[in-house]
């Protein structure tokens, strides 16, 4: 349960390794009575989000010793790895970034809901403003998760679960290891911050780092050749 | 009879917003109907006026069953007892009293508790030192148990203890039988003395006990923070006084804009204008010198959006050092109170969860938009357990479940009562899950 300060008693993190969802852990105001619940492929909590079964077992588990009252859903998937084709990767990236972790997400949903509370933030990404030659793939199952929280967090309006979005841009990080640095990057920490920051604002919508939300404005009005020419850089 | 779509409610405090469908009973048969819909899941919680401060009244995802409208009172002049529904009121029964020169002997600082919430906190007043607890009034409590089950329990069952500063946790109370006292007016004599500091003020308040049936001090915590204040002594007496209802009449402070007024400035303001006050001494209403915070209707609006808590513990006499401790802190925060309380408690009562016991008793209102309050007082906590003190349950929201059964050591012996009351776990609040009491 929350407490009278508004912090969440019980955080399940769903990507339990992720730098990112770690970080804006860390950023919460300190708890020590909070419980949190790391899901990741090892451990008490282990799951495969492409894998049905386990994204049931997991969320019966999850709710089985008491209230979640934050998930955080910080599983992303590159689709870059050299030993894969293009279509495996895509695939690959499609099942974890999209597939998996929407249907994740409607059985926490389901679950938050008979509880009437409960906030779900969803990691998406800067890759969903507009396709980029380099990684219009992994941008386009962002794009199909950011599309579905904006809906979810519309429809869940009056029951009690809230849906919070972190955008973030390029975030130094495992995931991203070896990839040259562009404009407006962050490490895993700052993205920590801006994350914990979506938590306590009342917006949607939470930009990491903020200038990322004017940048995406200018990106969606660019004329395409411009906008190819910037990309490429 | 109907169950609600959700609604959002909140404590007193208004730091928690729990959504939960309602369900309003008038009579014994109709709340049974109720519980017979209800699921287990998130199950039922009875439920008042809601002045518990924190989450202790609500269930969400649940149903809260309204009895306010059980609120009937007998009372047998010869006997002095009074019977009263679970939704009949301190105001309520405090002003059929009186017409019959009676008058509960244990009131809280507010007449808007309902008897159910009295027993469910086991609520204390200003004569705690010579009357103990709520429970110590009660002759007998009729409950509705989670199998739909009605049973009379009297002081002599431990359900009835487990009951008494049970939360609402081991049934839904559906009338209590207490004893009244005799009053021979509708007045008390109080009389006021000014403080300097927390020392003279636990000098007097502990000299007093044996003189005045009514002891309670006022403490400022602003400015200095050495805990200057007034102590207020009173006793029943016989002169009859002109006198309004404390209740319902007077005005109600708006919510404005969300907005937080209770600052450091504006409390030490506050704080310097109560203490300069006029020192009364002389006879005043009853009811008003009960309940004096009654007179300005929703005065929790001051805090705004954010709400507030109230921290209340208590410690043992001998331990008073604790307080240094607590005052400089709270110093360190600019964490001012304007709605400061000392008391020396007397007997405990043999309810496992009851908050009184031997001990000072301070408590403290305080913004939850102060940066740094929590932390404190989670630090601050354990030292009060490592001091052997504990909280007021009825007050908390924000403390650590771990350290419950050191504050309440026969919370085991309370559990055991509990599921041979509930075994289905159908009575069930947001404070419960977030403590892990049942």
């Amino acid at each position: 349960m929350l407490n009278g300060f508004k912090s969440p008693g019980r955080i399940a993190l769903i990507g339990g390794e992720s730098e990112i969802g770690l970080a804006i852990i860390s950023h919460l105001p300190q708890d020590k009575s909070r419980e949190v619940i790391l899901v990741s492929r090892s451990g008490e909590y282990a799951m495969d989000i492409t894998v049905k079964a386990d994204r049931e077992r997991i969320a019966h588990d999850l709710f089985a010793k008491g209230d979640v009252d934050l998930a955080i859903v910080a599983v992303g998937l590159l689709g870059n790895d050299p030993s894969k084709s293009a279509a495996d990767n895509l695939l690959a990236a499609m099942g974890v970034n999209y597939l998996g972790t929407v249907h994740f997400v409607e059985l926490l949903v389901e679950r938050m809901k008979v509880q009437a509370h409960g906030t779900i933030l969803i990691i998406s990404s800067f890759a969903q403003v507009r396709p980029r030659d380099d990684n219009f793939g992994y941008g386009s199952t962002k794009a199909g998760l950011d599309f579905y929280a904006r809906g979810l967090a519309s429809k869940l309006k009056g029951t009690g679960v809230t849906i919070k979005i972190l955008r973030p841009g390029f975030v130094q990080s495992k995931m991203t290891k070896g990839m040259a640095l562009p404009p407006f990057a962050i490490t895993s920490e700052e993205c920590g911050r801006y994350g914990a920051q979506a938590l306590r604002s009342k917006k949607l919508i939470t930009w990491a780092p903020s200038i990322l939300k004017y940048v995406a404005v200018i990106f969606r009005v660019l004329p395409a050749p411009i906008f190819t020419r910037i990309s490429h850089r | 009879m109907q169950i609600t779509d959700p609604v959002l409610t909140s404590g007193w405090g208004n730091n928690f917003h729990s959504l939960s469908s309602r369900a309003s009973a008038s009579t014994v048969a109709e709340a049974q109907e109720i519980l017979a819909k209800a699921s287990t899941a998130r199950g039922l919680l009875a439920t008042g006026l809601h002045r518990s401060y924190g989450d202790s009244a609500l269930n969400s995802g649940g149903t809260l069953l309204d009895l306010t409208s059980m609120n009937h009172i007998r009372i047998d002049r010869a006997s002095r007892i009074a019977v009263a529904g679970a939704g009949a009121t301190i105001a309520d029964l405090e002003k059929a009293a009186l017409a019959q020169s009676l008058f509960p002997p244990i009131v809280p600082g507010t007449g808007y508790v309902t008897m159910g919430g009295a027993v469910a906190a086991d609520i204390h007043g200003k004569s705690h030192h010579r009357t103990g607890s709520f429970s110590a009034s009660l002759r007998r409590m009729t409950l509705l148990l989670s199998s739909g089950e009605v049973v009379d329990y009297t002081p002599k069952d431990v359900e009835f203890w487990a009951t008494v500063g049970g939360l609402g946790l081991t049934g839904t109370l559906l009338e209590v039988e207490l004893e009244l006292r005799e009053v021979t007016s509708n007045s008390v004599f109080v009389l006021e003395k000014r403080v300097k500091n927390l020392e003279e003020m636990i000098t007097i308040l502990a000299e007093s006990d044996s003189d005045f049936e009514h002891t309670v001090a006022w403490i400022d915590l602003s400015g200095d923070y050495r805990g200057r204040g007034v102590v207020s002594l009173g006793n029943y007496c016989a002169k009859q006084v002109k006198s309004k209802e404390a209740t319902s009449k007077g005005p109600t402070l708006p919510s404005i804009a969300g907005k937080n007024f209770i600052t450091p400035l504006s409390v030490r303001a506050f704080n310097e204008i109560w203490y300069r006050k006029p020192l009364k001494n002389g006879e005043s209403s009853l009811t008003k010198y009960m309940h004096p915070l009654d007179g300005i209707n929703r005065w929790n609006n001051i805090y705004g959006t954010p709400g507030f808590l109230q921290y209340q513990f208590v410690i043992d006499v001998g331990k008073e050092q604790i307080f240094e401790r607590l005052f400089a802190g709270l110093r360190a925060l600019k964490a001012a109170s304007f709605l400061g309380v000392l008391k020396k408690f007397g007997e405990r009562s043999a309810a496992p969860l009851s908050f009184p016991r031997p001990g000072w008793t301070l408590t403290l209102d305080y913004s939850t938009s102060i940066p740094g309050l929590e932390k404190f007082l989670q630090e601050f906590d354990e030292e009060l357990v490592a001091a052997g003190g504990r909280i007021y349950l009825i007050k908390d929201s924000r403390v650590d479940p771990a350290l419950i059964p050191t504050m309440y050591p026969r919370l085991g012996e309370w559990r055991a009562v509990r599921d041979s009351m509930d075994p289905k776990g159908l009575w069930q609040s947001d404070q419960a899950r977030r403590l892990h009491l049942c």
